[in-house]
């Protein structure tokens, strides 16, 4: 960790104000402490926004609105979320341990680092940390790493539960820059890694997200997030699912369907969702549209049977969802 | 005393100490004055340091040394092997293994010291590190009923709770040392070696140790290093290892192949037994294991051929760690005999049966004491192994394959000759104490047991001291035979000083024995009696004046001849692997034990719960994966997984409770080490059993099972 300096702003437009092309916002500091104590991060000013007035949820005609400093923990538990939106309920428990979801919050959450080692560990070229210095997961422990929207150059997984089940909603970021509010469709955040994976995300410099949207979905009340990882928690997903399916009957006439731990950003499989769109709820059905899921993914010399896991991962949430076992 | 408190559920006497921070670990002493130390790693895998550049790191804010190679402090060599590493650290500017200790920074606070560490820039000439660990080679089967495969083990590593620390201050030539330590005299030989100091001078203090299954045994770099960098800067530094650093600075568990052969005739009898056994081990330490032994002991064989290699590797040291050699020798055995029941068509705890040792295999001594076989009925019956269905990958609950494995233990019981003294207090309650560490198995309750009942008195009357070099010479702890040493020497002190306070009595003024022949004087339940007169020890004492009365007491490791001395147990396991994702996840644990006289109930249990759950880590999660460069790839605790308590169901355990009285008075054996043995076994045959698949490789992942 190197010296800083730190800065505790009280709104987000001085907050704005504070930040340049070194600084960072500090919120629950789950992961940028981490990461300056690794030496991976070295901003010069920390501006620690927690005193903005940016938590809680609100309901109204365009949705759900999530203040961006709102805990995981709260979030996970509130009444807005909990019936609406089962998904991103399990989503956030999911996530990594009571300690961190109670500090960590729903912005920072969405600008987590990837937990690819070659990224955290200074001493080895990662172009994601140092651009141009190489990618060691080409061909070294690449177990956990991603299948769909790699490069040559980076094929590290995005370790967000809720970005996966915020992308299955259509959700959209609010962010306030020096020059005033703009929206931004999580769909068009996340930017894959090409030739330049130290890029991740379409905000500006000293932009600030101060909020998430998610629209209107009735048929999200049945909803679900699974999540497969080698231990039952505090583990990132090999891979997960977040679904949300609408039926009539037994024909299920529309469907979300995005992945994580499989991806390097947050993966929306809408091939998935037309597959299943019109047909009848069956674990046959399921798995023929989840045969869509890997698509185009290029696997590395140890990530192979997530081609496989996401597709099972896939079949088994909307089995357990619906109750359908044949 | 109503009854003894041998075998009762004891809770830890020092437990309120430890749940409120009262009880002060290694890291926890803050002398005053002191500095903090920064170890700076290797980032090669093998060859020579050319140059460092520490002059942005000797410049920066707080900083009062950076020693490296180049500017080194003064290390002698080690001297005696501590099942650590070959040459202390600074002393050549040769680069063994990748995460090798090459510099340290010491400043004012542990943030400068880190930062300063990263601003050092390090040029190497780098060789190619010796890193590769082939698998064995098959061995052909031989007939019908044979089973001839090979099994596969990863680097593991202790990760006790505690990282390793070091606090190190010096006042006039006299050195005093806070460090983890599972031994403080083996911390006072390596210093008195490494710093040419006489041991005299060192005083190692270490009453409290969070973990330490072999990881700290050894001394590792830093002790030396920070205890030296804190005599020339005449400072106290205080060096705690990073959780990263602790993958390489600290030693780990061999890599293994092994190859199990085993022919049997159809009624289960197994006539020949071949156990090749293959263990990586690092150029940097002598220690490796030889897995292959727990064959020549685990079941009777027409006849049995075990063999041990090693693969030398430019890794970090090779070193014990619990059940050394055992843990992963039982894997493969185990394995096997499971394979082997699938080719004969038979029940595998049958087959175990069929097989079953009534004296050492091979013609060897009897058994001291061998329960074994209720090991395996008591936990059959209380696991309901006979609803087991053979036919695997044939049990579904819901979505989930449910299937049922199991293993055998066995660990050998061994004793060190042990000093312990036992103190009697004006204030009433007594003192057991000695240099032996109590790494956070509950040791110092034990000793406070076996101290109360051989005084008569109850256990909240007892406190124990350990972990100090001046005490007397306890044994170390290691290899589950701290009980069995140090607690007969309590048994031993405890008479002893029962026959100072009686000398006392009997020839000190105020002392209503004073005059009375020692014959007279009787002890009972911590009173003094002769004729009508009756006196509590504590009272005693005061009316003598004195603030206490004292003795020590030595056991010898000698056990009756003739025999040899094992512990034993049975693993049952139920495991649940997922139709489509195929996670495996543990969803019942039993273990049958069969390790002598149970001293504390409660904090054995716990022993013998942590040692399975380590089997069951080893079995699903654990392993580091070692790329070519000789650098771990995932060396932190967000990558290496360790098990959650959410991957873990209820765990039963039962203590058959023989005593052992040919191998200690009381009739304790050691219980450190047995509850690993055949744990990882019986995670992977259970999963066999669920699946159908037979994982040879460990950790046994979902992608293994897809």
């Amino acid at each position: 960790m190197r010296p800083y300096t730190y800065a505790a702003a009280t709104t987000p437009s001085q907050a704005v104000g504070l930040a340049g092309s070194a600084s960072a916002y500090l919120a629950g500091g789950t992961t940028l402490v981490d990461l300056m104590k690794l030496d991976v991060l070295g901003p010069s000013s920390v501006i620690d926004i927690n005193a903005l007035q940016l938590t809680g949820t609100t309901v109204d005609s365009a949705g759900l609105h999530i203040g961006a400093l709102s805990r995981m923990s709260d979030v996970a538990t509130d009444p807005n979320v909990t019936g609406a939106f089962p998904v991103l309920a399990q989503a956030l428990e999911a996530s990594a341990s009571p300690q961190i979801r109670n500090m960590a919050s729903i912005g920072g959450n969405l600008l987590q680092r990837t937990r690819c080692d070659y990224f955290r560990d200074v001493q080895t070229p990662c172009n994601k940390r140092q651009a141009g210095s190489g990618c060691p997961a080409q061909d070294g422990a690449n177990r956990t790493h991603a299948i769909l929207g790699t490069s040559t150059s980076c094929a590290a997984t995005h370790p967000s539960d809720l970005a996966v089940a915020l992308m299955a909603l259509d959700a959209v970021l609010t962010v306030q820059g020096s020059s005033g509010t703009r929206q931004i469709a999580l769909a068009d955040f996340y930017q894959l890694p090409g030739s330049t994976p130290s890029i991740e995300n379409t905000l500006k410099i000293g932009e600030l997200i101060t909020g998430v949207t998610v629209p209107p979905l009735a048929w999200a009340t049945n909803s679900s997030y699974l999540k497969v990882r080698d231990r039952t928690s505090y583990e990132f997903a090999l891979s997960s699912a977040a679904i949300a399916v609408q039926l009539s009957g037994t024909t299920i006439t529309a469907a979300r369907v995005a992945v994580g731990g499989v991806g390097t950003v947050p993966w929306r499989l809408p091939a998935v969702e037309s597959a299943l769109a019109g047909q009848t709820a069956s674990i046959a059905n399921f798995t023929s549209a989840a045969a869509n899921a890997a698509t185009g993914a290029t696997t590395l010399s140890q990530n192979g049977y997530k081609v496989t896991l996401v597709q099972r991962v896939i079949v088994r949430a909307l089995s357990e969802l619906l109750g359908v076992t044949s | 005393m109503s009854s003894s408190p041998i075998g009762s559920a004891t809770s830890r006497i020092d437990a309120r100490l430890k749940v409120t921070g009262g009880a002060l670990y290694a890291a926890d002493n803050n002398p005053p004055g002191l500095c903090y130390g920064y170890l700076i790693l290797s980032t090669i895998g093998k060859g020579t340091i050319t140059a460092m550049n520490t002059s942005a790191a000797t410049s920066a804010p707080g900083v009062l040394a950076v020693y490296t190679p180049f500017n080194p402090v003064k290390l002698y060599a080690y001297g005696g092997d501590e099942n650590d590493e070959f040459t202390p650290p600074l002393q050549d500017a040769n680069v063994r293994y990748y995460g090798q200790v090459i510099g340290l920074v010491v400043a004012q606070t542990f943030e400068q010291a880190r930062d300063a560490a990263e601003l050092v820039t390090t040029s190497y000439a780098p060789q190619t590190p010796a890193t590769s660990f082939p698998g064995a080679a098959k061995v052909p089967a031989a007939s019908a009923a044979t089973v001839s495969q090979t099994y596969t083990t990863s680097m593991v590593h202790h990760h006790a709770m505690e990282p390793h620390a070091t606090v190190a201050s010096w006042t006039n030539g006299h050195l005093t040392v806070y460090t983890a330590t599972q031994g403080a005299p083996l911390v006072v030989s390596r210093l008195a070696n490494a710093l040419g100091v006489a041991g005299g001078n060192i005083h190692v203090i270490n009453p409290y140790v969070g973990g330490a299954f072999g990881g700290k045994w050894g001394n590792w770099a830093h002790t030396p290093l920070t205890a030296a960098a804190a005599q020339a800067l005449n400072k106290p530094i205080k060096t705690v290892l990073t959780r990263e650093q602790v993958f390489t600075v600290v030693g780990h568990r061999p890599m293994t192949s092994q190859t199990v052969t085993i022919a049997a005739s159809s009624d289960g009898t197994i006539t020949s037994l071949t156990h090749n056994g293959t263990a990586s081990k690092s150029n940097s330490s002598k220690f490796t294991e030889g897995p292959s032994t727990v064959s020549n002991i685990t079941y009777a064989a027409g006849s049995i051929t075990t063999n041990k290699s090693t693969i030398d590797l430019d890794i970090p040291a090779t070193t014990i760690m619990r059940a050394p050699s055992e843990a992963n020798g039982s894997f493969a055995l185990e394995c096997a005999i499971d394979e082997l029941a699938v080719e004969l068509n038979m029940d595998p705890l049958a087959l175990r049966e069929k097989n079953y040792a009534n004296t050492v295999p091979n013609g060897g001594k009897p058994w001291s004491s061998k329960h074994l076989a209720e090991c395996y009925s008591t936990g059959a019956a209380a696991f309901g192994w006979s609803k087991r269905n053979p036919q695997p990958g044939q049990v579904l609950d819901g979505d989930w394959y449910v299937g049922l494995g199991m293993a055998t233990a066995i660990y050998q019981a061994s004793r060190s000759n042990a000093t312990l003294k036992v103190r009697l207090r004006s204030d009433g309650t007594a003192l057991v104490a000695g240099t032996g560490s109590d790494a956070g198995t509950g040791q110092a309750t034990v000793f406070a047991i076996l101290g109360a009942v051989a005084l008569g008195i109850p256990v909240t009357q007892v406190t124990a001291q350990l972990g100090d070099s001046t005490l007397p010479t306890a044994a170390n702890a290691g290899g589950s035979s701290s009980t069995a040493s140090n607690g007969s020497a309590v048994t031993i002190a405890a008479q002893a000083v029962i026959t100072a306070l009686i000398q006392a009595a009997i020839s000190t003024s105020g002392s209503p024995f004073k005059g009375k022949s020692a014959a007279n004087v009787k002890w009972k339940n911590g009173n003094l009696t002769s004729g009508s007169t009756t006196i509590g020890f504590g009272p005693l004492l005061t009316k003598m004046n004195m603030a206490g009365v004292e003795a020590t007491g030595t056991a010898s490791k000698t056990t009756t001849a003739g025999y040899s001395y094992y512990s034993f147990g049975a693993h049952f396991c139920e495991v649940r692997v997922n139709k489509w994702t195929a996670e495996p996840r543990v969803s019942r644990l039993l273990s049958v034990m069969d390790a002598g006289t149970i001293v504390d109930s409660k904090t054995a249990r716990s022993q013998i719960m942590g040692g399975m759950i380590m089997g069951v880590g080893q079995a699903l999660l654990e392993g580091s994966v070692l790329e070519t460069s000789g650098r771990i790839a995932n060396a932190n605790l967000a990558s290496y997984l360790l098990l959650v308590n959410a991957d873990l169901p209820h765990i039963d355990v039962t203590f058959l409770n023989y005593p052992d009285t040919k191998f200690t008075p009381i009739g304790m054996r050691g219980i450190g080490e047995l509850g690993i043995i055949g744990a990882s076994a019986s995670v992977a045959n259970a999963i066999y059993n669920a699946t159908g698949k037979r994982v040879r490789g460990l950790p046994i992942t979902l992608d293994k099972l897809l």
